[in-house]
């Protein structure tokens, strides 16, 4: 059996996950498969035989890969196989509707000099939607077999699948890049003289996009002239000090929009027409800031700000905690427990009835909760990736790019979780400028959720934050971009289509995250509580608030304001809770409310936050980012302070 | 499941990989490995009320 397999032509199915390949591994062979991993690795790999024009073939059905650059495990094991399996036929299965996207990839196994025949799978689906194909033009343009298909239920397109294979008769297809480019690749190719399955153009491109996999089979096959190859890669990497990976990505672009050109025509007055000029819009800074403040001001002020830090908050801590829960609880603990100490643990001034579960339940829930509604609505409907393009200009000005536009937005959701992201910003100057702004600028949900019910109910108030807020995100930045060094990466993606959010999708992406915040901030509320109570026993607390008592007069704040920071430094919605009793009890005025709130939120990073600073950047950027936080925001504070009561603004 | 970012597909090998172990109660999150966007993982018990969900409204639909 495996020598009749090792003598038997071999057809390898490859593609991106979802386009039907498992649909068309199982039609071509039928039910006689087996599944295994992967030589040495937990990927599983299908196989089967199929007859056609009397040869027998097997069937390999690869993991799904993207790029012939693997970033997964899945990609890797997909990737050795088309390397190690010697295919005769390599079909590349892809989604009609998604045609461009999919191309590239196309073009990568061409240029390898891989055997292959393109099936254009779901073919249904994009007539349906009023997509067009001209499958002829296309195989001439490609110069490869072109199959048009919907291998489902009608297996449409199979007979003409396996008369392709059957009729294969090679692959002559070459598509050039820049001639800058062409001319690298030509003078590395000319060095390297082992024999490859694989184009050696090929290999090249992919030396260059620093591949150490396709470096490593390198060095095998040329042993010693292996070093002369590397050195013409890194002096081609250095001369040309671009991201070649992009240069490289946006040439086959270029060369798959010519393909594509006549290729595809698309029905006019169709739904999906208006869905590509909405997300032009969303994209072009004339439209899309507006748009994004419309999302910001429906998301977060109105749904977040007024119904979920308003409504709700109002109706769990003001009426069913300060009304029902509340006096009960107190009233048996003051009922059954004689000791003072655990009276005061449980029901006392940082107890963990009145405080830690009042804060955690009645306060930040329903915030993080509709915070997560609204960002699990935007994020379903594809709206980030296209932030993340129109923000792209302003955030090269500090330093960043459009990928920052993640762990920036999740920064709005926990700066902590935030924090871990920037490790997959692709330089570490971009890394500490990141966590710089997340620790300085970007408030938590809660936090953000808390001082939007706050402000809003005092004109101008939420303005002076917002400007604050914004004024100082952009001018440390830009003076972070200056000051950190480093290299300057390029921003590039795929954006995937805008569609309408999808209820269940929402539900399930709100409960899951509700469930997460919950377990984790649940706990350290109650360990919040326990500290505070501690301190408040042996004195140590007092002694805190009235070293900062200080701080508090020169921002022009009341000393109560100074449990406040305190608790902010636990957490920071937690300091934001205490701000918004210190409100309630009417402790502030409006130009209090608002410094109060700028520095809080501007305030050093809280103690989760700044251990995953030090674990993520080491203690000496660490402790530099919380100077510079501690720092900023007083400073901002005691200027915000001056310039109103000079002005008169909030008055 | 699909990045909520980038859309590119998140495999179930994926998923089972360890976190970095710092959560309260282990990992509920995986980070796409395309972009770096941080997904929800599904809880076994909200997976499980979802696709009871889905078996009653087929039951539902075929009577």
């Amino acid at each position: 059996m495996q020598k009749q397999a090792q003598t038997e032509k071999k057809i390898i199915l490859v593609g991106n996950p979802n386009v039907g390949k498992s649909v068309v591994f199982n039609t071509m062979t039928g039910s006689y498969t087996t599944v295994s991993n992967y030589p040495g690795t937990s990927v599983e790999v299908s196989r089967g035989q199929c007859l056609i024009a009397g040869e027998n073939y097997q069937v390999l059905d690869t993991p799904g890969m993207y790029s012939m650059l693997p970033i997964t495990e899945e990609e890797r094991v997909a990737r050795r196989i088309l390397l190690e399996e010697s295919p005769h036929i390599v079909v590349h299965v892809i989604d009609a509707r998604n045609l461009e996207r999919m191309l590239p990839m196309t073009l990568q196994l061409i240029e390898a000099g891989l055997p292959v025949v393109l099936l254009i799978n779901i073919m249904d689906e994009a007539e349906r939607i009023g997509m067009q194909i001209d499958i002829p033009l296309l195989q001439e343009k490609l110069q490869i077999p072109v199959v048009g298909g919907a291998i489902g239920r009608a297996k449409r397109g199979l007979w003409e699948l396996r008369d392709a294979i059957r009729d294969f008769s090679g692959n002559k297809a070459t598509f050039l890049y820049a001639t800058d480019l062409e001319k690298d690749v030509q003078e590395i190719s000319s060095l390297m003289e082992g024999d490859y399955i694989l184009n050696k153009r090929s290999l090249v491109l992919m030396l260059l996009q620093r591949d150490e996999e396709i470096a490593q089979r390198v060095q095998d096959r040329e042993g010693d002239r292996y070093e002369s190859v590397e050195n013409a890669v890194n002096d081609t990497v250095f001369d040309r000090r671009v991201d070649l990976h992009l240069r490289i990505s946006l040439e086959r672009k270029r060369i798959c929009k010519g393909l594509l050109d006549g290729v595809i025509t698309q029905q006019e007055n169709n739904q999906p027409a208006f869905a590509e000029r909405f997300s032009d819009w969303t994209m072009n800074p004339w439209t899309g800031i507006p748009l994004l403040l419309i999302v910001l001001y429906l998301g977060l002020y109105q749904f977040v700000g007024g119904f979920g830090a308003g409504t709700i908050v109002d109706f769990l801590e003001g009426s069913i905690f300060e009304e029902y829960l509340n006096p009960w609880v107190i009233g048996l603990c003051n009922q059954y427990i004689p000791w003072y100490w655990l009276n005061e643990l449980l029901v006392g001034e940082y107890g963990l009835f009145t405080l830690g579960v009042r804060y955690a339940v009645a306060i930040i829930l329903p915030i993080v909760g509709t915070f997560f509604i609204a960002f699990a609505v935007i994020e379903d409907s594809g709206y980030f990736p296209r932030l993340a393009m129109l923000v792209d200009r302003v955030f090269k000005k500090i330093g960043l790019n459009g990928r920052a536009v993640i762990p920036m937005v999740l920064g709005f959701g926990c700066d902590t979780m935030a924090t871990v992201v920037t490790r997959t910003l692709e330089s570490t100057r971009e890394r500490v400028i990141a966590t710089l702004l997340l620790a300085l600028a970007i408030p938590c949900s809660a936090q953000m959720g808390v001082i939007l019910g706050l402000l809003s109910g005092v004109p101008g108030s939420l303005l002076v934050w917002m400007v604050s807020m914004v004024g100082v995100f952009l001018l440390v930045g830009l003076l972070a971009a200056q000051v950190v060094p480093g290299e300057r990466p390029m921003f590039y993606m795929e954006i995937p289509p805008m569609r309408l959010p999808q209820f269940q999708n929402v539900m399930i992406k709100t409960l899951t995250r509700m469930q997460w915040y919950f377990m984790e901030i649940f706990p350290l509320f109650m360990i919040a509580s326990v500290l505070l109570w501690a301190g408040k026993l042996s004195g140590a607390l007092q002694w805190l608030v009235e070293a900062f008592n200080p701080v508090m007069q020169v921002l022009g704040l009341p000393n109560e304001a100074s449990a406040a920071f305190i608790f902010g430094f636990f957490r920071r919605d937690f300091g934001a809770a205490g701000l918004y009793d210190l409100q309630t009890q009417g402790l502030l005025d409006p130009v209090q409310l608002t410094v109060a709130a700028v520095t809080l939120t501007l305030f050093v990073p809280c103690v989760a936050q700044f251990l995953v600073m030090q674990k993520e950047r080491g203690w000496r950027t660490a402790l530099a980012i919380f100077f510079i936080v501690t720092g900023m925001a007083f400073a901002v504070g005691w200027s915000l302070n001056k310039f109103l009561l000079l002005t008169g603004l909030l008055a | 499941m699909k990045c909520t970012f980038c859309e590119h597909e998140l495999t179930p090998e994926m998923l089972r990989e360890k976190g970095c172990g710092s959560c309260i109660g282990g990992c509920r999150k995986i980070h796409c490995p395309y972009c770096g966007q941080e997904n929800p993982v599904v809880s076994e018990l909200l997976e499980k009320f979802i696709k009871s969900d889905k078996h009653i409204s087929k039951k539902g639909n075929s009577a």
